[in-house]
């Protein structure tokens, strides 16, 4: 790994004091660190589950999701369910009357691969889109979701790729980073597997006021959620669970493609959720979804800031207009150039953060940290930022990223050095007890999601937007 | 003049900021131009403005296809000039539909 991991201040308070009487407490530590970045300081803080992270890591089913697919269940060196946990913590210490009592922030990181039956497939995702390939100087991931992106890779290797096989042979000889700046001109998914030692936030207030110390209440927030997939889905539909209504807009040239994926992870999701479809490529369409931001407390987005641009959409400007709108953006790695342009998916944005190389530096095998972890983990810390901003008056534009929501959760309170790596999964191995690995499980699904558009005339005639 | 392109050769325009990545093209040579001027290679130099008739702009990001779908580029960089193959304009290409998940 080409960095040793160093922890933050910042972000690790407790790094190395990480005591095995402590670890239990970590979701509670992590809860607080997250609600101190916030400026908030509820009255009453929810306690999350006190639980080991191995044993949450094996209870969760995430277990079953690591490792190659004919070896043993890998434990993850990163309390990646403790932090899900401590996230939704915060989130229920922040909303008080929110139905969120039912819910476990680990549990959201495995219920995809629960409702789709997925599998551990070690060096290959468990949605199957994402490989580590072997370069010549490291490892790099690769996300191939659509048909179509085979169509790029002539373009990135000057060669002929039209398999798996052939992909693998064409990286070999070449060195990582030319790789990955190649690729992400083409717009692939792609990123090195690297353990950085710079603390990363988890959110950027990018315009607007710095947060508050008193969170008021406030009347239910209207959320416009224009993002697809799974994270901004997710923090949306958390914030349903806030009391939000929720108005999911989509193109209707291009909507979210998780409708032709599995049926009841997109009505868990949606349930509850408005659906109005527009005519984005048109000027009506355009008016229609301008007036739509308009009236929305909550904006939720994931495009890049230049595809919004091109849409005649600016954030800046309409936080000018509307003094306290909270506008979401979710991105792979940040509003900034030129990471802005950068694509990412759960899965590789998890590999650039060091899930994987953290694993490597403990002594496992390489391979991929539960399924697309990066998004329910970034979903869940976005449903956080959203609810934060809105009780505290709104009137900010707050980025958040996969990359960095994923580089912090590896960051948290990590060991040193190599040495620390080896001796936590060794540490964490040993309480593991009989029984503690369980399959995946998913919330209930209680509800279908709207069809595609029903709600359009409904809600643009309520919220005069025609 | 006309140059091969090959997938991956990257080409600029003489006339503006434009920038390109050949994703995918037919064999043979083709008379690449952007502003109404013959496409350069990434290191050479460049002069002039674009012809009015060839200037309604390249927007990073978008892929740049002809009529049959068989030249397809990938703009890396945008200018004011526009591409096209001879005095055929090139058109932007739909986006790509949203994957069903990751």
């Amino acid at each position: 790994m080409s960095a040793v991991l160093a922890a933050s201040a910042d972000a690790a308070p407790d790094a190395a004091g990480d005591a095995a009487g402590s670890a239990a407490d970590t979701a509670a530590r992590y809860r607080d660190h997250l609600l101190a970045t916030l400026g908030a300081a509820p009255a009453v803080r929810v306690a999350p589950p006190a639980e080991h992270p191995a044993r949450a890591w094996a209870r969760s089913g995430l277990m079953t999701l690591c490792g190659a697919a004919d070896g043993a269940p890998q434990l993850s060196v990163l309390p990646l369910t403790a932090l899900a946990d401590g996230a939704l913590a915060a989130l229920a210490s922040l909303a008080p009357h929110a139905d969120l009592a039912d819910q476990r922030g680990a549990a959201l990181l495995a219920e995809r691969a629960a409702l789709m039956g997925l599998q551990r497939r070690g060096a290959t995702s468990a949605g199957g889109a994402c490989r580590l390939l072997r370069a010549a100087d490291g490892l790099l991931a690769l996300s191939l979701p659509r048909d179509d992106d085979w169509s790029l890779l002539p373009a990135w290797l000057e060669a002929p790729a039209a398999d798996w096989a052939a992909v693998e042979a064409a990286v070999r000889e070449r060195e990582v980073d030319e790789l990955v700046a190649r690729g992400r001109l083409l717009g692939l998914a792609l990123a090195a597997s690297r353990v950085e030692a710079a603390p990363a936030p988890w959110l950027r207030v990018h315009a607007g006021r710095s947060w508050p110390g008193v969170l008021a209440a406030r009347p239910a927030p209207l959320v416009v959620d224009l993002s697809s997939l799974w994270a901004g889905p997710l923090c949306s539909q958390l914030l349903q669970r806030c009391g939000a209504e929720v108005v999911k807009v989509e193109s209707t040239a291009r909507p979210d493609g998780a409708r032709r994926g599995s049926a009841p992870f997109f009505d868990l999701l949606h349930a509850g959720k408005r659906s109005v479809a527009l005519d984005l490529h048109s000027a009506r369409g355009r008016v229609q979804l301008l007036a739509l931001l308009r009236r929305a407390d909550i904006v939720i987005e994931a495009s890049r800031p230049r595809a919004l641009r091109q849409m005649g959409i600016d954030a800046e400007a309409l936080l000018r207009e509307k003094l306290d709108l909270s506008w979401i953006a979710i991105h792979g790695y940040g509003r900034d150039e030129p990471q802005a342009q950068w694509i990412a998916y759960g899965d590789d944005a998890g590999v650039a953060a060091g899930l994987c190389a953290a694993q490597q530096l403990a002594g496992a095998a390489p391979c991929f940290i539960g399924d697309a972890i990066a998004d329910p983990l970034t979903g869940l810390h976005a449903a956080l930022a959203a609810w934060a901003s809105h009780a505290g008056g709104g009137g900010r534009l707050i980025a958040l990223s996969l990359h960095e929501v994923a580089r912090q959760a590896v960051q948290f309170e990590a060991p040193r050095d190599a040495a620390g790596w080896c001796a936590r999964r060794r540490d964490w191995q040993a309480e593991l007890r009989p029984g503690d690995e369980r399959a995946p499980q998913a919330r209930r699904v209680h509800a279908t999601a709207a069809a595609f558009g029903a709600d359009t005339d409904a809600v643009l005639a309520r919220l005069g937007a025609c | 003049m006309a140059t091969a392109l090959k997938p991956g050769a990257r080409f600029k325009s003489a006339v503006c900021e434009t920038q390109v990545m050949v994703v995918k093209a037919p064999a043979g040579e083709h008379d690449l131009r952007c502003g109404g001027a013959e496409m350069i290679a990434p290191m050479a130099t460049g002069s002039g403005e674009p012809d009015p008739a060839f200037a309604s702009e390249t927007l990073i990001g978008k892929r740049y296809v002809n009529a049959d779908e068989s030249l397809e580029l990938l703009c890396t960089k945008g200018g004011k000039g526009s591409l096209s193959l001879g005095s055929t304009p090139l058109e932007v290409k739909q986006a790509k539909q949203l994957p069903s998940s990751d």
